[in-house]
């Protein structure tokens, strides 16, 4: 429930802003449990390189006990595998950490680590095109704002500063693809085709359109004037890019519909739209206040 | 407070730590700016091929300035003068200028020179067709790797040295000629630099294949657009508007499409033949009709194309509906397959091999039992194209892998179809190994275990005879402990053997002491594309007119079973012990039906063909 953000008191705010954060982390872990577990985790661009080769024997580990014999799995297999019980641990702690136990905080913050390591190894993957990092930041750092709410409190500045961080990220990196300052992922003009059924011509104009709106949601924010107007935009346009994956690949032809190969890309995508509205109900109190 | 100071330190130094990195990294990148060139550098390089009587030329430009003239001209040297042949409106969505003259002379070689505005001049030499000679070279070459840490910075001067030393009649690059998947003209124009020198001068044959056009793999799917990161959803992740450009870069200047007729988005095709010196080429395009497995197969690996699970059921994947060449293709292979004009041997050149290659895929991510990328997937897919080019004694020649494999394949029994040879990598990119668990059956004495009778991971039957598997350990910029190098093959149209040669990188090939990869070379008989074990032969056939083209037909389903044109007068059918066959032969087709009911065992004919 959304209310207008003149009307809503400093507790129901705080609940319903720590309820987003609380969401957002549960499903960002939640969906790259499901990943590592199903599916396989995104280190390829980071393990594959000699240096970490280099990394492991500098710590004893042999080269057949690295990568495995052929005939079995190496460390690499078999740690990659087991990555999804700490993300299921993880997105348990994103729904029952308390603000009194600074292990559970630990932990979060231990996930946000985990994140970056992964994000700068898609950001390998994807040929070193920086936006692919800075786009993750909403993902990757919606566990470390949860930390900072429950210890400081949803509405204190560092939160928001942090959670803004996060906003920015995720929406400037969006923003950078779309309107092309960097190369725009092919996926991001399929999806639009195929959703809309538009030419590439097409796709390019609307994506081009909706890379500038991603900038300006990013200035927006800094204006009490049209903060609200933003953060409504930004949420609604996090959960429609997030949904756009199963949209666009989903089909009865496939196996389970193709669910398991598109709905956690949805999943993994919660906190787009779970940090905008975080800000709307962070800020609504103060904007009570700014108002009367 | 303290709590949150040390947490705020924490981060500070990731960032930090990730700053270092990001910098390292961005250092080692590698430069795709497209130069400034003068006016007169203006035209990069050009390929070409000539085809039944038709010149072929594609000009690649740098970029034009708004006030450059926009057309192109492409002159020949007739008598001491330079004559205009043809004259183009340049593309500008890649510029390229794409030029076509029919009724080539191809009985002489030319001078040719392309030219653009006042000073752009860019001269080679169109061959002739090498008719004459006994043996077609023909260099095969992949994975183009620029990146450093791949050794794709080290020169590319020892291949064209060498390539010159040979004299190779044709060039065939089988795929990843440029890695980038968002820069394809920047980079294409790097290939031009690096290779222009032996291609202006030879027909040089270029297939596209999924990093080309943008992809890290490509089941194309007949055009569809694909959304799922990784595309093994089937399609093309790249608009179509970048698809077509990278095409007309690559394969314009290819003869004729057989069967033009566009897909999806409006990518065109352009499988078609070459026929140059006696030899009849398929180029095959074995991506772009392709079924994605995603979501289509029962998931068995940590990708949707992977298959990790050993105890997997092969069956279970092999699934109705699942194209490899589809229909068109195959149609285009039947008929090639028959048509022996001006051809004494035939050959096919695609992206990659039929079978699962490999093993072990990656610098360290282990073993795969079996990658969908391959062409091992869909097996009944696999099985219609090796028994369409089995009818034609067709070689087959390839790359893709990034390991350098000879494989005789098998559909019904082990060795009854057709030799592959994947060549290596020019500078590889991803490390792949050829490393079964089980000794292979059936092996050549001295042979290593990894040779001889295989299953691979779809239980598709193979034979290997050599694999050219790269160290271990991954050695940095190092070529040649990442296996890197380049295939020669010589097909003698005189005595009609295949001769397969693995060179590595930075070796002058006609020194006495230059060493191959282990395992090359190997020589095989023309006839061994097509040669089951379990087979007999019938009786044996002489004829009055040298080479004729003999075909056999089984009786019972009046299928061709294989159309060849046999060296000299004498030629002993082989064929299945069980059954009677129709033997038809001719001079330039089999038009004459010469046996009605031959079996295995019978007697010796003599054929006059001049009647």
């Amino acid at each position: 429930m959304i209310r207008s953000g003149n009307t809503l008191s400093e507790p129901k705010a705080d609940f319903y802003a720590m309820l987003c954060l609380r969401l957002g982390a549960f499903c960002c872990f939640a969906g790259w449990a499901w990943v590592h577990y199903y599916w396989e985790g995104p280190y390829g661009g980071l393990l594959w390189a000699n240096s970490t080769y280099e990394l492991a024997e500098s710590f004893g580990v042999t080269w057949d006990d690295f990568v495995g014999t052929g005939a079995d799995d190496g460390l690499i297999q078999k740690w990659l595998g087991r990555l999804y019980l700490p993300y299921c641990m993880l997105s348990v702690l994103a729904l029952t950490a308390s603000k009194e136990s600074r292990l559970q905080k630990a932990g979060l913050i231990f996930g946000s680590g985990l994140l970056s390591l992964m994000a700068y190894s898609k950001y390998l993957n994807d040929q070193q095109q920086l936006p692919t990092l800075i786009e993750q930041g909403g993902q990757v750092l919606i566990p470390t704002v949860l930390v900072l709410a429950l210890s400081v409190g949803a509405r204190h500045r560092l939160t928001l500063i942090v959670a803004c961080v996060a906003f920015l990220a995720t929406f400037a990196g969006h923003g950078s693809y779309a309107v092309g300052l960097w190369p725009t992922p092919p996926t991001f003009f399929a999806m639009t085709s195929v959703i809309l059924g538009v030419d590439y011509e097409t796709a390019k104009l609307l994506l081009l359109i909706a890379g500038i709106l991603d900038y300006v949601v990013c200035v927006a924010i800094a204006i009490p004037l049209l903060r609200n107007a933003a953060l409504f935009y930004a949420a609604l346009w996090g959960f429609v890019t997030a949904l756009a994956r199963p949209v666009a690949g989903m089909s009865t032809s496939l196996i389970f519909w193709g669910a398991d190969q598109y709905i956690h890309e949805t999943v993994v995508r919660t906190p787009h739209f779970m940090l905008p509205l975080f800000l709307y109900f962070a800020w609504a109190p103060r904007q009570l206040k700014d108002t009367t | 407070m303290n709590y949150l100071r040390t947490q705020t330190v924490v981060c500070l130094a990731v960032c930090l730590f990730a700053g270092s990195v990001l910098g390292q990294n961005r250092r080692r990148r590698v430069d795709l700016t497209i130069p400034d060139v003068a006016k007169k550098d203006i035209i990069c390089f050009a390929l070409y091929t000539v085809h039944d009587k038709t010149l072929k030329l594609t000009a690649q430009l740098y970029p034009l300035s708004s006030d450059d003239e926009r057309t192109a001209r492409l002159e020949v040297r007739r008598n001491g003068e330079w004559v205009e042949v043809d004259s183009v409106d340049i593309i500008e969505q890649g510029w390229t200028a794409p030029f076509r003259v029919n009724d080539w002379d191809d009985t002489k070689s030319h001078q040719y020179r392309v030219r653009h505005g006042a000073s752009a001049v860019y001269e080679g030499t169109i061959r002739k067709n090498p008719v004459d000679k006994d043996e077609l070279v023909i260099a095969g070459f992949t994975g183009n790797s620029i990146q450093p840490v791949h050794g794709g910075d080290i020169s590319r001067q020892d291949i064209i040295d060498n390539i010159n030393r040979v004299d190779a009649d044709i060039l065939f690059f089988s795929g990843d000629q440029v890695y980038d998947h968002n820069k394809h003209y920047a980079a294409w124009l790097k290939f031009g630099r690096d290779f222009g020198d032996i291609i202006k001068d030879r027909p040089t044959l270029c297939l596209p294949d999924d990093h080309d056009v943008g992809q890290p793999n490509l089941w194309g799917e007949s055009g569809k657009i694909s959304t799922l990161k990784g595309a093994a959803d089937g399609g093309y992740a790249r608009p179509g508007v970048y698809v077509q450009e990278v095409e007309r870069a690559q394969t314009s200047h290819l003869p004729d499409p057989a069967d033009p007729h566009k897909i999806g988005q409006g990518i065109g095709v352009w499988f078609t033949n070459l026929n140059w010196g006696n030899v009849d080429i398929a180029i095959l395009e074995d991506r772009k009709f392709k079924t994605g497995p995603a979501g289509r197969v029962p998931k068995q690996g940590p990708r949707p194309d992977h298959i990790r699970n050993p105890n997997y059921d092969p069956k279970s994947v092999d699934i109705n509906g699942a194209v490899l060449l589809g229909e068109r293709q195959l149609r285009f292979l039947d008929s090639w397959a028959n048509d022996w004009r001006q051809a004494k041997m035939k050959i096919a050149v695609s992206q990659t091999i039929f079978c699962g290659g490999a093993h072990i895929h990656g610098a360290a991510n282990g073993r795969l039992h079996a990658d969908m990328d391959s062409n091992g997937w869909p097996q009944s897919g696999r099985n219609r194209a090796l028994a369409a080019l089995r009818k034609g004694f067709a070689f087959h020649y390839a790359g893709d892998q990034h390991l350098a494999t000879i494989f005789q394949h098998g559909i019904d029994e082990h060795r009854d179809a057709v030799w592959s040879f994947c060549v290596p990598s020019i500078a590889n990119l991803y490390l792949r190994w050829w490393e079964p668990l089980e000794p292979g059956q059936n092996r050549e004495d001295g042979a290593p275990d990894y040779t001889g009778d295989h299953l691979d991971g779809f239980a598709n039957k193979v034979t290997n005879f050599a694999a050219a598997n790269p160290e271990k350990k991954p050695a940095g910029k190092l070529l040649n402990t990442r296996a890197a190098g380049y295939g020669i093959v010589r097909l003698n149209t005189k005595t009609r053997e295949i001769t397969m040669e693995c060179w590595p990188r930075n070796v002058d090939i006609t020194a006495p002491s230059a060493k191959q990869y282990p395992g090359w070379p190997r020589t095989i008989h023309q006839t061994d594309n097509y040669d089951p074990p379990s087979w007999g032969k019938l009786g044996k056939l002489t004829f009055d007119v040298d080479d004729p083209v003999i075909q056999l037909i089984d009786s019972a389903t009046d299928e061709i079973v294989y159309t060849l044109r046999i060296n000299g007068k004498s030629f002993t059918p082989h064929a299945p012990k069980k059954g009677s066959f129709i033997v038809k032969a001719g001079k330039e087709s089999a038009s004459k039906v010469i046996l009605s009911n031959a079996r295995v065992g019978g007697k010796a004919v003599h054929v006059d063909l001049n009647e």
